[in-house]
């Protein structure tokens, strides 16, 4: 373990608190929060949101950053100093980052796309384009949305199902080497590089989403959809789902378990004090998943008032077409009297029409989350917006820095361990860094193939879940019993200056083991009673006009259990030490 | 044998009367949304401008089929209702009582769509022929798609940070070994160090691993 001034260190500590901000603040809080909200109650989900904040997400962060700025290694290094038998967490973390690594940034690509296609007069997704005779729109384009069409067919250029194979997307392959180039770019010195980055990367998207916020609120409607969002329905608490997700939010949106909070502290001075600036990034990052969320929420209500307006166009127009009356008999305002007197004295023709359902709650129901959230609803409401280009770009941009800031956690999490070993630290940084980019992006090219958003999926649903509870688990069990409490608060004391009150203690050592432990059994027992694991496929030639699904087209379910059963089985390794077996992660920040 | 001479002959006064009427296998229906296009500037709908719909009927036709002299009496509607929607026929200009066929119709009215449009200041969402496909603008595909300038750029731009980045650090590195040879001569003089080894310090060891427990016990 050096002391010395060899390790490159963050020119100052606010550089730091900027990295772990960007770190943490990532896209899960603009598409995970929101939903989760939708679902649990609206106003009543910051109960247990704040409360599993304060009892599991502040004190696991603080260990992490703790044992970081220590023991001034990587996760491997720091958790074999812990224990020689431990080097097994510190290497599932470094796998749990590579397998993040891989799929991320296929959503920065996707990002650079829609921004690169902002910078055109009419936006791509604003309207379908048409079929082969000019005589209107495309087929599959018309079934769905001109949104939907744009992200499945243009962008990804989807396939049916998992099993079916294509090429590569140029246009994806593409925006995917330029994402890796751009962070290769903000990476290539290490911590010197990064430190300046994330100046940039953790302030510009609050600026954006102060704009959106102003632009959201002045929305047509916006208003439905914060009130909506507000108002709590207190029924939700008593829901244990509802604990146990506000509990993987916090766990999965701060990034414990990965060994990038471990990597970032390494590079801090020995007495930077870590527990202060534990709390304050803490309370950042739920501050701003609530900050997103309002801004979502009057977007949500903007988009859904605009569908229930166009809904009721449509039924103004088949009334007045079927009973051939004048223009401008009926309006917004008689609409509904209209529809009564229509259909008493016209019944039969009436019950012939198809007039749909034209419901404001229905719309504002519908709960997206996600990349379907990013990249449909909220491009479905920006082109519904005036100046949409303009708005387009700065969505697009913001989303970018998001998914850029928690690369950089992602990446520095595994060349950090790496750099650790004595045969890697000959190689020059930048020669280690471009190495490990061009690597991961190389097995990125798989995701954009045509079937490559299945893989996505499954990567992101089912990668990592319980690696990293478990992971963190065996942290806080090692720190708080194995290494010895009463060691951590001395360490503590020698970096900071004084010992950790007790509110840290109680929760290192009693509630936040608890808490995993309770987490743990729930997925074990959601995975065993859950069945073959399921995704949703889209399929553009399904004839018949039924859509049943969550993406409100035709969407079949399709079962692949052996694909993730080889895939569960590629997650797990051992330990390189004993025989333990430690489970791969997931991410969801 | 005779009831059916019978009937036809009943019949065909009575397709001579009626020759437009819904349905008709020769009649095409109209939709006109005029407020909907123009909003305040809408102007009412009226016999002259029936008698317009019926001239630019009969424009399109004289288009179409070079030679044959359509007049406003061979275009017949009926059926007019306040949506402003209506139903016509199309007689031949040699025998009135020959109704044209859809499909002659149907691409005459193709041909000249934008001037009938024109000529009521609407489009072809708000002047509807149902059942005859819009022939929409075919969209402008530029040589080079726009995203791929973008994303030329932005390659660009990073592609020399990165070169400007490397280059400046492989410069910087060059120096710092010839720096290093010069301070190499220099060592026995000074004091104080930097990049030199710990061992050289004499610094304060931080005594709290030290205690004899540096691996946890297990």
């Amino acid at each position: 373990m050096d002391k010395g001034g060899s390790r490159p260190n963050w020119d100052s500590p606010m550089q730091f608190v900027l990295a772990c901000v960007s770190y943490a603040v990532g896209l899960g809080n603009v598409w995970r929060f929101p939903y989760l909200c939708q679902m649990h109650g609206g106003g009543g989900f910051m109960i247990p949101y704040l409360f599993m904040l304060l009892v599991e997400g502040v004190p696991l962060f603080c260990l992490e950053l703790a044992i970081g700025q220590k023991m001034r290694l990587g996760s491997i290094g720091a958790w074999t100093a812990i224990s020689p038998y431990l080097g097994g967490v510190g290497l599932a973390s470094v796998m749990a980052s590579l397998y993040l690594c891989l799929y991320y940034n296929i959503i920065n690509g996707w990002s650079f796309w829609y921004l690169f296609h902002s910078f055109q007069s009419e936006l791509p997704w604003a309207e379908c384009p048409l079929n082969a005779n000019l005589t209107g729109p495309l087929e599959e384009c018309e079934k769905a949305t001109a949104t939907q069409y744009f992200f499945y067919r243009e962008t990804l250029n989807i396939s049916s199902s998992i099993e079916e194979n294509g090429g590569v997307h140029t246009g994806q392959a593409l925006c995917l080497l330029l994402a890796w180039i751009v962070t290769y770019l903000f990476i290539v010195r290490g911590v010197k590089s990064t430190g300046k980055v994330v100046y940039f990367t953790a302030t510009f998207p609050y600026v954006v989403l102060i704009i959106y916020l102003i632009r959201g609120v002045t929305l047509h409607g916006a208003i439905n959809g914060v009130k909506y969002m507000f108002t709590p329905k207190m029924e939700q608490l008593a829901n244990p789902t509802t604990w146990i997700n506000a509990a993987t939010q916090i766990f999965f949106s701060l990034g414990l378990g990965f060994g990038s909070l471990i990597a970032f502290a390494s590079y801090n001075e020995y007495n930077n004090n870590f527990e202060r600036q534990a709390v304050i990034v803490s309370f950042i990052n739920s501050g701003t998943s609530i900050f997103a969320s309002i801004v979502t929420f009057a977007i949500y209500g903007f988009k859904a008032t605009v569908n229930y307006e166009n809904c009721l166009e449509r039924v103004r127009l088949l009334l007045l077409n079927a009973f051939n009356l004048a223009e401008d008999t009926i309006n917004m305002d008689n609409i509904f009297e209209w529809m009564e007197r229509l259909n008493q004295t016209h019944p039969q023709q009436f019950a012939e029409l198809d007039l749909g359902n034209c419901d404001l709650t229905q719309e504002l129901d519908k709960a997206v989350e996600g990349p379907g959230l990013a990249f449909i609803v909220y491009s479905e409401a920006i082109k519904n917006m005036p100046l949409s280009q303009l708005w387009s770009v700065l969505y697009f941009f913001m989303l970018l820095l998001l998914g850029m800031g928690s690369m950089l956690g992602n990446i520095t999490a595994i060349t950090t361990p790496l750099r650790d070993f004595k045969i890697f630290s000959s190689v020059s940084v930048e020669v280690l860094n471009g190495l490990v980019c061009l690597f991961c992006m190389l097995l990125g090219l798989g995701f954009t193939t045509t079937s490559g958003n299945y893989w996505f999926t499954m990567f992101n649903d089912y990668g990592a879940t319980f690696s990293l509870l478990f992971v963190v688990l065996i942290e806080v069990i090692t720190v708080s019993y194995i290494y010895g409490i009463k060691r951590f608060e001395k360490d503590i004391e020698d970096m900071i200056g004084h010992r950790p009150n007790w509110y840290w203690k109680i929760m290192w050592a009693g509630i936040s083991p608890i808490l995993l432990i309770a987490l743990f059994i729930f997925y074990i027992a959601n995975y065993i009673m859950g069945g073959t694991p399921t995704y949703m496929a889209w399929n553009k030639d399904l004839v018949r006009p039924t859509f049943f699904s969550f993406y409100n087209n035709y969407c079949i379910h399709t079962f692949y259990f052996k694909l993730v059963q080889m895939g569960i089985s590629t997650f797990t390794q051992r330990s390189w030490k004993k025989g333990e077996m430690v489970v791969p992660p997931f991410f969801h920040h | 044998m005779l009831e059916k001479v019978l009937f036809l002959l009943c019949l065909t006064p009575a397709l001579a009367q009626e020759p437009c009427f819904p349905g008709s296998s020769h009649a095409y229906k109209v939709r006109i949304s005029i407020k909907t296009a123009l909003g305040n500037q809408a102007y009412v709908w009226n016999d002259n401008e029936m008698y317009l719909f019926r001239a630019a009927m009969a424009f399109a036709l004289r288009s179409y089929h070079n030679g044959q002299e359509f007049n406003v009496s061979n275009i017949m509607v009926c059926n007019e209702t306040p949506r402003v929607s209506f139903w016509f026929v199309v007689s031949s200009p040699e025998n009135s009582s020959v109704l044209l066929k859809k499909g002659d119709v149907e691409n005459a009215i193709r041909k000249s769509r934008n001037r009938i449009n024109g000529a009521f200041l609407l489009t072809d969402q708000t002047l509807e022929f149902i059942d005859i496909p819009p022939t929409l603008a075919a969209p402008v595909m530029p040589v080079t798609p726009p995203w791929l300038i973008v994303f030329g750029v932005v390659m660009g731009a990073v592609g020399a940070g990165i070169i400007f980045l490397l280059v400046s650090s492989l410069v910087q590195s060059k120096r710092k070994k010839n720096k290093k040879t010069l301070d190499e001569d220099r060592e026995d003089m000074r004091g104080i160090e930097n990049g030199l080894g710990c061992d050289n310090l004499g610094g304060v060891y931080n005594t709290t691993f030290s205690d004899g427990d540096k691996f946890t016990p297990m």
